[in-house]
């Protein structure tokens, strides 16, 4: 009897603890779909907007599915099934979309700046780090290359981008120290300080490296290699520094402009696609690419040029997006059997757009009615007409300004990370400065965005007198600010490196530093990237800082390099989303707004696929 | 014999030239590391630089203290407090929403949900957080201020004779709509770290709870979520703090007019237009061509009180972290 009254009794305050954890789910479902609901309203609502899908007839969504969400479900569907296909899928999407991403920013950056500059740039820069590289591939004992290199390359840099605004400065302000202590004394004040600031600087850049080179040279026996690379790092520097924009600028302009843009796009690529195929299928392989490439290059310059269109975009086309497709299908279709139906997938989805929109044109149907326009993309603002109105220079403004922060941020970022996850050490002062970066890192990504616009307005505005709103200062404020998310995510990478591997590296005799660059790097490179393109998705759309060092908000030209006056597409929706003309506030606004949330988005999405294939 | 060894001693050791590069490479990822903190350095100097001129010319008295803020007018006066009252608003707003939601989405993740729900709800809150906060401020203006504002004024007579409810219709920039977008944003932040927290409770406290009958709701409530306290807490802090900070939502969507908080009608605050710390400062600095002026000088004492503000809250964030992390 007690028994069965126990069970009743338990079984009734059951029923009530049922439904009370039934309550209880009920909200934290409620509670998760709180955010997802509001993800779908602000997608929805902007989506609308910008693509009015309602004024498309019926005619159009047949001819959309049937052109491509047909064929491109289809092909998921197979590749589903067949892992193989949906990895040669991958990439080869990869590289057409991100070749054809890549490539098109390249040509309106570049062609916002005039190509010409980059090009010096590219030859200066990277003409001493190679040359540098070249000479240690026919020297005996090499190991001095690697730091010979990073030298180089900070030299290069400094001297190129920062003569005018690092060195010219500080040079006036050692020529001023001098005037002043040598004015006391009364022979010497009368002699004027000797040389130009320009003729020191070229005479500090022409002669550091070549004393260097010529005294390593000296310590091993003369050879001839050594001697002839003492006498091109001469002219090289020489050519770089004196000659930067005076001398070479005008030898390159006489070049037609196609052959400039080929020349920084086309000059990498080709490059980086030798080295690779000569490390896989030896040196010949890689020649031989090389010169196919340039030939199909010089092929593509001579068609267009025949049917007398610009080669310009084409040859930066061919170069950033031809070149890796090729590659990557070409490597799928000779040793990849079971995957080789699988690079097909991005060709279906361009064929579908090409062939919808012929189509569309042909049999003249009714599409929707959208304000995400080529117009929106290629038209500079118009503040009167909505249809006429576009944000192209902001959009290269975007670009420009988060490519030179990525430039900025990431060495300098995973370096911190690097050295907080390999070097520092637990203990002693080295220890303690560590715990307190660590902790200094994890509250610099909680100051505010505009606080870091406060530093970049006192830092370049005020204190170095730079015109207000630059590209570059603006890159490097949007770069402190992403600074310590690069360097937590890089160190999460680097932490994710089993320690068996540097254990396994040190035991076969490897240095430190060595252990880094050939076995914990390579590990954590994905890893690294996922947290740098997240953080480059956030710079994309802080406006803050922008606001507070004064980008304006305003423009109609194309920013024409790093120290001209700046754009940004967030600030184009700032500024337009003032504007109550519903034409502007529920069309180009929206329509501004999806492709900045496209462009995060799928460097989300870029993010993912890198963080999902390297996970294990 | 022994000279052998010696030599093959001294060649195991690396040549001088090997160790000085590992050192110089090893001196550069330092730089790195250095230049963080200059960054912060940076940032107190710049903004401690101009805010003391500031407090030259304004005591910091007046400033702390001061009702009114209208630096731009004619007759400048730079009291603060209408603007701390503003960025409380709209913090307070988007936490009654961010706080519950963003902890019973992290509960829901962690303890009821399939890893399979999980590996696609995760990532899609993950994108609120992403989102840029103009396009937010847009949304709040645009959308949800119109939506919000449909049905009303409200004028219900709830107890005839005795009580009215009466809900005013709400202004084209009001603090509702920015606190509910901040609210929104700030939701992932909550959630994704308060779920590192409960997930990170060990499975045995789990399995003790349903050794002694617990069902799964006593598990997760008298558990689970105390083993968590200290990170749910410093996410709620952390998140607080990224609502302070918070700039563009607020600059497009709750409007630039400086206000005192009025009292006992509480909910009237967020019907109205106001103006936070942070709108302060991108008013200042859109206004052109001020040069150094006590106004452009006041925009970097208001981002040394937020900066100072913000700091202390994460400072406090990582204390409570730290200090009550449970070693299981």
């Amino acid at each position: 009897m007690a028994t069965e009254s126990e069970t009743l009794q338990r079984s009734g305050r059951f029923q009530y603890a049922e439904i009370k954890g039934k309550v209880f789910e009920a909200i934290l479902i409620a509670a998760t779909l709180v955010g997802l609901v509001a993800l779908i309203l602000l997608f929805g609502f902007m989506f609308f907007d910008a693509f009015g899908p309602l004024s498309a007839s019926l005619e159009w969504y047949l001819l959309f599915f049937s052109t491509l969400v047909a064929p491109v479900s289809a092909f998921t569907l197979y590749c589903r099934r067949n892992p193989a296909a949906r990895t040669a899928n991958a990439r080869a999407s990869a590289a057409v979309f991100g070749g054809l991403v890549l490539s098109l920013a390249a040509y309106i950056v570049l062609r916002a700046m005039s190509p010409y500059g980059p090009l010096v740039y590219l030859i200066t820069v990277s003409s001493m780090p190679l040359s540098v590289a070249v000479y240690g591939r026919y020297a005996e004992n090499s190991y001095f290359v690697g730091p010979a290199m990073v030298l180089a390359m900070l030299l290069a840099i400094v001297w190129t981008f920062g003569s005018e605004v690092l060195l010219f400065p500080l040079l006036d302000a050692v020529f001023g120290l001098g005037n002043a202590l040598l004015g006391g004394v009364p022979v010497l004040g009368s002699v004027p300080v000797p040389v130009g600031r320009g003729l020191l600087v070229t005479a500090i850049a022409v002669g550091v490296p070549t004393l260097a080179l010529a005294n390593s040279v000296l310590r091993r026996r003369t050879s001839r290699a050594g001697i002839l690379a003492v006498f091109a790092v001469l002219g090289l520097s020489a050519a770089g520094t004196a000659g930067l924009d005076r001398l070479i600028r005008p030898i390159l302009e006489v070049l037609p402009i196609w052959s400039a843009y080929a020349g920084v796009v086309g000059l990498p690529v080709t490059g980086i696609l030798a080295f690779l195929l000569s490390r896989q299928r030896g040196m010949r392989a890689g020649m031989t690419a090389a010169v196919a490439v340039v030939g199909g290059g010089l092929a593509v310059v001579a068609i267009a040029s025949a049917v007398s269109m610009d080669p310009s975009l084409w040859v930066v086309l061919f170069f950033g997006m031809g070149v890796p497709t090729a590659y990557v299908v070409g490597e799928a279709v000779i040793s990849d059997r079971d995957g080789r139906v699988g690079v097909a997938g991005p060709f279906i989805i361009l064929g579908g757009i090409l062939v919808g929109a012929y189509l569309e044109r042909l049999l003249s149907v009714t599409g929707p009615d959208s304000w995400v326009t080529p117009t929106l993309l290629t038209n500079s603002w118009n503040g009167l007409t909505a249809t006429e109105a576009g944000a192209y220079p902001s959009i290269v403004g975007s670009i420009m300004i988060v490519s030179f922060m990525a430039l900025m941020a990431f060495p300098v970022g995973v370096g911190a990370a690097i050295y907080l996850e390999e070097y520092a050490p637990d203990t002693g002062w080295k220890g303690r400065l560590a715990n307190l970066v660590e902790l200094n890192i994890a509250n610099l990504a909680g100051v505010p965005s505009v606080v870091y616009g406060l530093l970049g307005l006192a830092l370049f505005q005020n204190l170095l007198n730079f015109a207000p709103g630059l590209v570059f200062s603006a890159a490097a404020t949007l770069g402190f600010l992403i600074l310590p998310i690069v360097i937590v995510s890089a160190q999460e990478a680097l932490k994710a490196v089993p320690d068996s591997l540097r254990q396994a590296s040190y035991g076969m005799g490897a240095s430190r530093w060595q252990t880094i660059r050939s076995v914990v790097l390579p590990e954590a490179v994905p890893g690294i990237l996922t947290g740098t393109i997240l953080a480059l998705g956030r710079a994309i759309g802080e406006t803050a800082p922008l606001i507070i060092i004064a980008v304006p908000t305003t423009t109609f030209t194309t920013p024409g390099g790093l120290f001209s006056s700046g754009a940004a597409v967030p600030l184009r929706i700032f500024s337009a989303s003032a504007n109550f003309a519903p034409e502007y506030r529920k069309g180009v606004v929206a329509a501004l707004a999806i492709v900045l949330l496209v462009l995060m988005l799928t460097m989300n999405a870029i993010a993912i696929v890198i963080r999902n294939r390297y996970q294990r | 014999m022994s000279k052998k060894r010696e030599t093959e001693l001294s060649s195991l050791e690396r040549s001088e030239f090997i160790v000085r590069k590992e050192r110089l490479y090893g001196q550069l990822l330092a730089a790195c590391a250095v230049l963080t903190i200059a960054v912060t350095v940076g940032i107190i100097l710049s903004l401690s630089g101009q805010a003391l001129t500031f407090f030259g010319h304004v005591s910091p008295i007046d400033f702390l203290t001061g009702q009114n803020w209208s630096p731009l007018s004619n007759t400048p006066s730079y009291g603060v407090i209408p603007l701390i009252s503003g960025t409380l608003i709209v913090t307070v707003g988007s936490a009654v929403i961010a706080l519950p939601v963003g902890l019973g989405a992290a509960i829901y993740l962690s303890e009821y949900a399939s890893s399979r729900v999980r590996g696609i709800v995760k990532p899609l809150l993950e994108i609120l957080a992403g989102i840029p906060t103009v396009i937010y401020g847009y949304f709040a203006l645009v959308y949800l201020t119109p939506l919000l504002d449909a049905p009303l004024p409200i004028r219900q007579t709830i107890i005839p004779g005795e009580f009215v409810l009466v809900v005013p219709s709400i202004s084209t920039f009001n603090a509702l709509s920015a606190s509910i977008a901040v609210g929104v944003m700030i939701i992932p932040m909550v959630s994704s770290i308060s779920e590192d927290a409960l997930s990170a409770v060990p499975d045995s406290l789990r399995e003790a709870g349903y050794g002694l009958g617990s069902t799964k709701f006593d598990v997760s409530t008298s558990i689970v979520v105390p083993a968590a306290t200290s990170g749910i807490v410093s996410s709620y802090v952390l998140a607080l703090s990224r609502a302070i900070g918070e700039t563009m939502i607020v600059v497009v969507a709750a409007g630039e007019s400086p206000k005192m908080p009025t009292f006992p009608n509480i909910l009237e605050n967020f019907t109205e237009s106001i103006e936070t710390m942070t709108v302060a400062m991108v008013n200042i600095a859109s206004a052109e061509s001020l040069g150094e002026t006590v106004a452009y000088e006041s925009m970097f004492a208001i981002g040394l009180t937020l900066f100072a503000i913000t700091l202390t809250m994460n400072y406090i964030a990582e204390l409570i972290s730290r200090q009550y992390r449970e070693e299981y």
